[in-house]
This record gives structure tokens, C-alpha cells and sequence, in this order.
């Protein structure tokens, strides 16, 4: 840009001074570019460098858990530390699975993230198809009822429903952890978006074609969404996978406890933090995330920012 | 042919849903102000009405405003660190290019690394002795800090692992507001011929103000309601101070059985997020309206 | 095959009217066109003869049943839609045998009407893409395939041709037509284009305002249409329209009924140099002139405003001023409130030419 109006305003010099030979014009303007690309390279190097940095802000700390789960414990208490163990020690890993009843933790971490998914997707898509597609009486306040809750962060209300479901027996069960977030607010505010989307026509084409309420939905509607859907199942099987303030919370013994429950409790163990122990904990509960992420991570950023856009 | 069932149909397909709502969050809410206005340890079989005095009791304990105060605290230094850092990642980064697309991957990752994981990693770079973070600010030539172990910097050392979890998942959400921004503004800009401090200040800024102000509100949101870090990394130690909201109604409660008296404290909260959800509605509802 | 009837049907959505005691009768086996601008309640009326609409009043009778209360999938309708409404997560075949498989038709059977079909309309080798994939015409199949294989009593069609470019448009035109011959139903077809309307209807209703204004065949509505609406709305250019108050040398009987004066502008000549020709007399400034090779269209200013003159196969008039001549059996006499008169003659009124 700066370039191009330099050169004008050199050209229209030589046309004022009479006939020039446009070679100094040129000169000038070959010096001007040979700068620009000098301070371009320069800046791209520097934004290199910073993109390198970045990136090593959030990289070095797992890759220093990796590192710390294969030292032994003399090895964690080097200062200043060394990155590469001497000698691989892979028995972190078997440690810390056998710190507590850990297959039993992870087949509750999937039997209740599973669970969640499950019943989420069974109520919130007739919820949407019926808040998107039907006028009724009350829908407004019941569509107000979802906003409301896509507003309350369980982290407020967990006392009473503590004593609510102690009164029913519902501690220390799996369904217990599982039936307060047997719907999702904001899957029906996603979906409902989504269900809004399609075009009337395609509704009434189906109508046409003899297709039941039940088989719109699920021939045309769910097919159309499923964008929206996997975006959604993404979102609530990461957090609820992740969750810990809630099965802490709910759980007094083993029977229900999740994988990240099993995983802060190996600190308390021993009295000294066996931290390569506990890193391999923690890289057992990571490690499924990075890797699903690792593969769709274009989906999983959508789905979270999804969250914060629309 | 409008049988009942067609009439009903709507209420049946929101029925589980409005139920689930109903029994785990809207009426705990008001179980939770009913219980706030009475004495109660959780065994005993009577609970005792004692009106407002839980509240009084809590604005007169030096604890709580210790609380409150930890609370506020970490919630301006959280907000305000992740926003603006947010904004100029955003700025920076805001690239199409599989480079771009890596590094915004690798920034945004902690976002969906459990919690536990993310506090436990942090509790061993911040460990006092061998801790990673000692290192790092030994080759610029610091001293060894204490980190989460000194009441002066266990605070900032949780906003710290705070911001690092958040601002990936902050500048992902500026860039898409970024990228909402159509891009002919930009090139009208430079036809007028803009300096890109003016473009920022008069096109960028304003138009992307509803995604700040909306980022701020859900950055406050999650910062008034801390509790993992802090129930894995410092128990609201050392000497209270780190101790915040949620963390004290969770040891009110399930430590010193003191029922009423949490309840009171989640009332309080109840009110802030209260206050700060009423914005973040009229935010989304005007931005429904754009739509 | 079915007769259609509409009786006293109103419809309002909530506190607004858009139609009021409309009474119509589509005949078995028609090509009906239901034709006017946008807002004027054809798409209605269609809509609620699909039963996709559900009328405020009156009642809908298809084949001599009363399907007031009837589903739309029971009507035995069959509709195409103005922008396809093709189910875009099926298959070519899944979007032409859903309607099939709702009815519970075997499968085997399926089979054979969705090759039949995809046979006639030229779909075969595309049976297993996805609507996405086609072009605007073969969208436009896949359509009209999925409606004709359910074997429906009442084609309903909306605006089909709407989405295609011109070429297209007219090759689908003819390709309709002959369907609407080899099928022999009853076509009920919605449009605000009225060239697509006289090509393509047997029998055209011109609806304005939630009113019907005049249901005849083509030739009928153009040669002797009912009221100003009809005469304006239909052909192009539309007809000239003048206020009986600037009309002058024309003499009428009973003229004091007369509110407006119109002609065709294919009926008008522009006069020669030294040929006399008998009629009303008007003259004018031309002020473009649109050739189109055969026909030449001329806007003319005159002291009573701008009106048309459509030309064939004449050379086109290069002089500036000119003298429009229209026969006085072409002139179409309407009241004051737009209603046609019939019966009214003229004769030039002496000196009053200008």
C-alpha cells in the first residue's frame, strides 16, 4: 500500500521536473521493497517465535506430567529438574491404578457420563421439537422453566438437592449422579435452534407423506440436527466425564465414585505426595480426553464455543 | 381431527424434561431459602426457626467477610486477566492456516481437561521444592516462591492456574466474534484509509462489545463459584486464605453440619449469581433479537 | 380423479381476514390455475385444500367427501412445494418411497412404482444420490416423482417453477402440461406469474384481496375479462387504463355509468401518414421504444399519461410524435367501482378530437 503511493508521488515528481530518465525513481522504490520484505521476514519471525512460546505455555505442563510419571519418587525431588527420566519406570502407571478400586471407578465414570448422554437425548429432543414446532398454551413459561435452569450452575443448589436425595435413598447410587442432569437446558436451547432452522415446507412435506409426529422427528428432524447433536453428546460427555464437585458431593463410599474421585484421592494415600504416582493417575484420566479431542477437535471447540456464541 | 392427544402431545414431549428441572433446580432454590431461615445440623429430627439470624451471624463473622473478600478478590484479577489476555490472543491469532488452527487448539485444551487433572498437574509445578514453576522463574533469575503454601501468594498462584484453564476457551469465543464481523468493514476501513489503531478503537472494539460483555458475565459466573482447584490445591489454606464461597458452604455444610447457616451463605451467593444472571439474560435475549 | 369443492371457507389469522366466503369448484381432472400478486390468498387456499391450513369457516369437499377433519396424509393429496422441500438426508429413492413407506406399501412393491416413476421423469441413473448433489431440474424431478408415485386424487402444486431459470421454466411449462394429459388428475397449481397461468391452466382463477375475481378459461379472461382487476392483471403489457374524465371526443351511450376506459395495447395502431383509420383517437410523444424483433412495445406520453402500443411484424415507428389509433369495438368500458359494462357503443363526438 505504502509502496504503490510512493511510487506515485515519485513518478509524478519526474513528470514535473520535465522528462527524467525514471531510473533513481526505480532505485528508490527497489530500496523501499527490499525494507519492506527485510521488516516483513522480521515481524513473521517474531510472530513464529510468540506463536512458539504459546504454544510452550501449554504444552510443557503435560509434557512434564508425562515426564514426572515415569521418574521414580528420588528422581521428582531433583532441583532444578531434569526432563528426560533416566530409565522409563512404567510400574507409576500400575501404582496408581492399584492405589484404589480403579476399573471400578472408571466403569462408574462410564456408566454414569453413558447414563447422563442417554436420558439427555431422550428428553431434551421431543422438549425441542415441541418448544420449536408447536404453538401451546403455557409455552412460553415452561420454555422460561429451561432458561431458568440453563441459569442455575449446580454448584449453587447442591445442598438441598443433597438432602433431597438423601431423603429418597439416592445417595451413593449411580442413579443418584445420573437423575439430576437427566435433561440438559442447554441441549434443548441448542437443539430448539437447530429444530427451528428447518423450514416449515420440509415439515409439511412429510405431513403430506403420511409421516407421523414421531417419524418427522426422527426421519427428518434428528437427520437434519445431527450436526447440533454430536456437537451437544461432545459437550455433555466431556464435562460430566470431568465432573468432580458433584460425585464428591453425593458420594460417601466407593459405590458411585468416578474416575476423578479415585484420582484425587491418591494424594491423600500416603503422607508424602508420591507425585510420579499420582501424575500416571492423572495422565490415565487425561489421556482419553487429549486423545478424542486430538481426533475431533474441530467438533469439540465448536461445541464449547457454540455455547459462547449463540 | 384435533383428538386430546394432539392437544396434549406438546405438554407430554416437555413433561420429563420440565420435571427433571423443576425437582433438581427449581425448587431446591426455594429449599434452600426456606432452610436458610433455620437452625439445623442435618441429624436432628426438629429443625428450629430462627428467621434472619443466619444471615446476621455471617455478616457479623470475620470469616465470611475474609470469604467474601477472597471471593471478590479472585474474581476481578480472574476476569480481568482472561478478558483482556483473551482479546489480544484473539487479536493475534485470529488466522486462518493450519498453524493458526494448531496453536488455538493447544491453547484452548485445558478447557476440557478435568478439573482434578488441572489442579493436581498445577498443586506439582507449584510445588514449593521441586515445582516447575520455581524453575521457570529461576532462569529469570527469581527466587524459589512458596506459591500455594504463603497466604501473600496462594491467591494469585489460583488465578494464575485459573486464567491458564480459561483463556483459550476466551480467545476461541473473540475469534468467532472476530470472525462474525463481516469482512467488507475492514476493507471500507482501509479505503477511508483508517489507521488500524482507529479501525480497533471505532469498529473492532464496539462491535465486538457484546461478546466481552457476555465473556465477562460467564467468566464472573464461574469465578464467584471456584471450589475444585480450591478443594484439591489449598482446602482454603493457608490460613484461610484462599478459602471462597463455594468452598465454605461445602465445609459449612458437609463438615460442621451447620445446615441453615450454609443455606444462608448459598442465599447470598444465590443473590450475586442472581444479579449477574438477570444481565446475562437481557445480554442474550437482545442477542436472540439480532438473529 | 376428484372434483374439489370450496364452500363459504373463510380464514383468519388471528384478528386479520385474509379470506372471506370464497366459493369455488375445481373441476375433475382440470389443470387449474389459481393466479394473483403476492398476499392475495391463493397460497391459502391451496394450503388449506392440503389440509396443511386449517379453514376458520366453511367447508372442503375432495371427490365428494367433506375432509374438513381430515390429515393432510389422508387427503390423498399430493403437493409439490416452491422450493422442493426434498428431505435432504434421504436418498433420491429414500425421498420418493417415504410417502410409500408411511402407507405401509410392501416392499417389492415400492420397488416397482419408484422405478416406473423414476423411469418417467428421467431419474434412474440418480436414484441413489442425494438431493444436494442434483441440479435445479432434477430437484425439480425428484419432486414432482415423490408426489406422482403415491397415484394422489389432487396434484397441489405451489409455485413450482419459481427457482428455475428461464430456460428451465419453460422446458418444466411444457413437461407439466403433457404430465397433467398422461395423469388425467386434477392439477391445482398456484402462481403470481400470469404468462405461466394462460400457457398452462384449462381453467384460471384470478384472486385479489382474499376475493376471487373471475375463474374462466384463458381465452375467456383475456377476450372478456369481468372487471378492471382481470383486465389489468392479465397480459403483457398490461392494459391501458384511462379516467373517463380525460377521455375526450368519444362519444358513449349510457357514458355517465362509465368510469374508466381501457384497451389492449396489441389492439392499438399507430397511425400513418395519410391512412385513415375509424376509432378513438389519441396522441402522443413515443418515449422508448422496446424492440423484440417480432413484437416492437412503444410507451406513449399523452396529455391523459403514459399508455402502451404492441406491434407485430412491423417496422419499427421512428417519428416522434405520433397518433394512436384503437378501434371502437376494442374499448373495455368499467364502472367507477371496476366492474366491467357490457353493452356500451361509441362513436367520435363531433370536433372534439384533439
Amino acid at each position: 500500500m505504502k509502496a504503490v503511493n510512493r511510487r506515485v508521488s515519485v513518478s509524478g515528481l519526474g513528470s514535473a521536473m520535465g522528462e527524467l530518465p525514471s531510473g533513481t525513481g526505480t532505485g528508490t522504490v527497489r530500496k523501499q521493497a527490499l525494507l519492506n520484505r527485510t521488516v516483513r521476514y522480521a515481524l513473521q519471525a517474531v510472530n513464529y517465535a510468540g506463536l512458539l512460546l504459546l504454544v510452550l505455555v501449554f504444552a510443557l505442563p503435560f509434557a512434564w506430567m508425562m515426564s514426572t510419571s515415569l521418574k521414580t519418587l528420588p528422581e521428582t525431588m531433583i532441583f532444578p529438574p531434569e526432563w528426560i527420566p533416566r530409565s522409563p519406570v512404567w510400574q507409576n502407571y500400575a501404582d496408581a491404578w492399584n492405589t484404589g478400586p480403579f476399573l471400578h471407578y472408571f466403569t462408574n465414570s462410564i456408566i454414569i457420563a453413558a447414563g447422563i448422554l442417554i436420558l439427555q437425548l431422550a428428553t431434551i429432543i421431543p422438549a425441542a421439537y415441541a418448544f420449536a414446532r408447536y404453538k401451546f398454551a403455557g409455552s412460553g413459561f415452561l420454555f422460561g422453566i429451561v432458561m431458568v435452569t440453563l441459569m442455575i450452575p449446580a454448584q449453587l443448589i447442591f445442598l438441598p438437592v443433597y438432602l433431597e436425595l438423601s431423603a429418597w435413598k439416592l445417595l451413593n447410587t449411580h442413579l443418584g449422579l445420573v437423575l439430576p442432569f437427566a435433561s440438559s437446558a442447554f441441549g434443548i436451547f441448542l437443539l430448539r435452534q437447530a429444530f427451528m432452522q428447518v423450514s416449515d415446507e420440509l415439515v409439511e412435506a412429510g405431513r403430506l407423506d403420511q409421516a407421523s409426529e414421531w417419524k418427522i422427528i426422527v426421519h427428518i428432524m434428528v437427520p437434519l440436527a445431527k450436526p447440533v447433536l454430536v456437537t451437544f453428546m461432545l459437550f455433555s460427555f466431556i464435562a460430566h466425564w470431568n465432573d468432580y464437585f458433584w460425585p464428591l458431593v453425593m458420594t460417601t463410599n466407593e459405590t458411585a465414585r468416578t474416575l476423578p474421585i479415585g484420582i484425587a484421592k491418591i494424594r491423600e494415600v500416603e503422607g508424602v505426595a508420591t507425585w510420579n504416582t499420582l501424575m500416571a493417575g492423572n495422565l490415565i484420566l487425561v489421556a482419553p480426553i487429549l486423545v478424542v479431542f486430538f481426533f475431533s477437535q474441530r467438533q469439540i471447540i465448536r461445541a464449547f464455543v457454540y455455547n459462547g456464541v449463540k | 381431527m384435533t383428538t386430546a392427544w394432539d392437544k396434549l402431545r406438546p405438554y407430554g414431549m416437555v413433561a420429563p424434561a420440565i420435571i427433571i428441572f423443576s425437582l433438581f433446580f427449581i425448587y431446591p432454590i426455594f429449599y434452600m431459602i426456606y432452610l436458610s431461615l433455620f437452625d439445623w445440623n442435618f441429624v436432628s429430627p426438629t429443625k428450629s426457626f430462627v428467621g434472619i439470624q443466619n444471615f446476621r451471624d455471617l455478616l457479623t463473622d470475620a470469616d465470611f467477610r475474609k470469604v467474601l473478600s477472597n471471593t471478590t478478590i479472585y474474581t476481578i484479577m480472574t476476569v480481568t486477566l482472561t478478558t483482556v489476555l483473551a482479546l489480544l490472543l484473539a487479536l493475534w491469532l485470529n488466522r486462518k492456516g493450519i498453524l493458526h488452527g494448531f496453536v488455538q487448539g493447544a491453547i484452548f485444551s485445558p478447557h476440557i481437561i478435568s478439573l482434578v487433572s488441572i489442579s493436581l498437574l498445577w498443586s506439582w509445578l507449584m510445588d514449593p521444592e521441586y515445582g516447575l514453576m520455581n524453575w521457570v522463574i529461576g532462569l529469570f533469575g527469581f527466587g524459589k516462591l512458596a506459591w500455594l503454601s504463603h497466604p501473600g501468594t496462594s491467591l494469585i498462584s489460583l488465578v494464575i492456574v485459573a486464567v491458564w484453564k480459561g483463556v483459550g476457551y476466551n480467545t476461541l469465543v473473540f475469534i468467532a466474534g472476530l470472525q462474525s464481523i463481516p469482512g467488507d468493514i475492514y476493507e471500507a476501513a482501509a479505503l477511508d484509509r483508517s489507521k488500524p489503531w482507529t479501525t480497533f478503537m471505532k469498529l473492532i472494539l464496539p462491535m465486538l462489545s457484546p461478546t466481552i460483555f457476555f465473556l465477562v458475565i460467564i467468566n464472573m459466573l464461574g469465578s464467584f463459584q471456584v471450589f475444585e482447584t480450591i478443594a484439591i490445591m489449598t482446602q482454603g489454606g493457608p490460613i484461610n486464605s484462599t478459602n471462597t464461597l463455594v468452598y465454605y458452604i461445602y465445609e459449612n455444610g458437609f463438615r460442621f453440619f451447620k445446615i441453615g447457616y450454609a443455606s444462608a451463605a448459598g442465599v447470598i451467593l444465590l443473590g450475586i449469581v442472581g444479579v449477574l444472571t438477570l444481565v446475562y439474560f437481557r445480554l442474550l435475549s437482545k442477542r436472540v433479537h439480532y438473529r | 380423479m376428484a372434483k374439489i369443492e370450496l364452500k363459504h371457507i373463510s380464514k383468519k389469522f388471528k384478528d386479520e381476514t385474509i379470506i372471506q366466503d370464497l366459493n369455488l369448484t375445481i373441476k375433475d381432472g382440470s389443470f387449474t390455475v389459481l393466479v394473483g400478486p403476492s398476499g392475495c390468498g391463493k397460497s391459502t387456499t391451496l394450503r388449506m385444500i392440503a389440509g396443511l391450513e386449517k379453514a376458520s369457516g366453511g367447508e372442503i369437499w375432495i371427490g365428494g367427501e367433506c375432509v374438513n377433519d381430515t390429515a393432510p396424509g389422508l387427503r390423498d393429496v399430493a403437493m409439490v412445494f416452491q422450493n422442493y422441500a426434498l428431505y435432504p438426508t434421504m436418498s433420491v429413492r429414500g425421498n420418493i418411497e417415504f410417502g410409500l413407506k408411511n402407507r405401509g406399501v410392501a416392499k417389492s412393491e415400492r420397488e416397482a412404482l419408484v422405478n416406473d416413476i423414476s423411469e418417467i421423469v428421467g431419474l434412474k441413473p440418480h436414484l441413489d444420490k442425494k438431493p444436494q448433489s442434483l441440479s435445479g431440474g432434477q430437484r425439480q424431478r425428484v419432486a414432482l416423482a415423490r408426489a406422482m408415485v403415491k397415484k394422489p386424487k389432487v396434484f397441489i402444486l405451489d409455485e413450482p417453477l419459481s427457482n428455475l431459470d428461464a430456460k428451465l421454466r419453460n422446458q418444466m411449462r411444457t413437461e407439466l402440461i403433457q404430465l397433467h394429459r398422461r395423469l388425467g388428475t386434477t392439477f391445482v397449481y398456484v402462481t403470481h406469474d400470469q404468462v405461466e397461468a394462460m400457457s398452462m391452466g384449462d381453467e384460471i382463477v384470478v384472486m385479489n384481496g382474499g376475493v376471487i375475481q373471475q375463474a374462466e378459461s384463458p381465452l375467456k379472461l383475456y377476450h372478456d375479462p369481468a372487471n378492471l382487476f382481470t383486465a389489468q392483471f392479465i397480459g403483457t403489457p398490461a392494459m391501458n387504463m384511462m379516467n373517463i374524465r380525460d377521455v375526450r371526443g368519444l362519444g358513449l351511450t349510457a357514458g355517465e355509468q362509465v368510469g374508466f376506459v381501457g384497451f389492449r395495447p396489441e389492439q392499438a395502431h399507430i397511425q400513418e401518414a395519410g391512412m385513415i383509420g375509424d376509432g378513438y383517437k389519441l396522441e402522443g410523444e413515443i418515449i422508448t421504444r422496446e424492440s423484440l424483433g417480432a413484437e416492437n412495445i412503444y410507451q406513449i406520453q399523452s396529455r391523459t399519461g403514459i399508455f402502451f402500443v404492441k406491434t407485430f411484424l412491423e417496422p419499427l415507428v421512428e417519428d416522434a410524435q405520433v397518433t394512436v389509433v384503437v378501434p371502437y369495438d376494442q374499448l373495455y368500458y368499467f364502472a367507477p367501482n371496476g366492474e366491467r359494462l357490457r353493452g356500451i357503443s361509441a362513436r367520435a363526438a363531433g370536433g372534439n378530437v384533439t
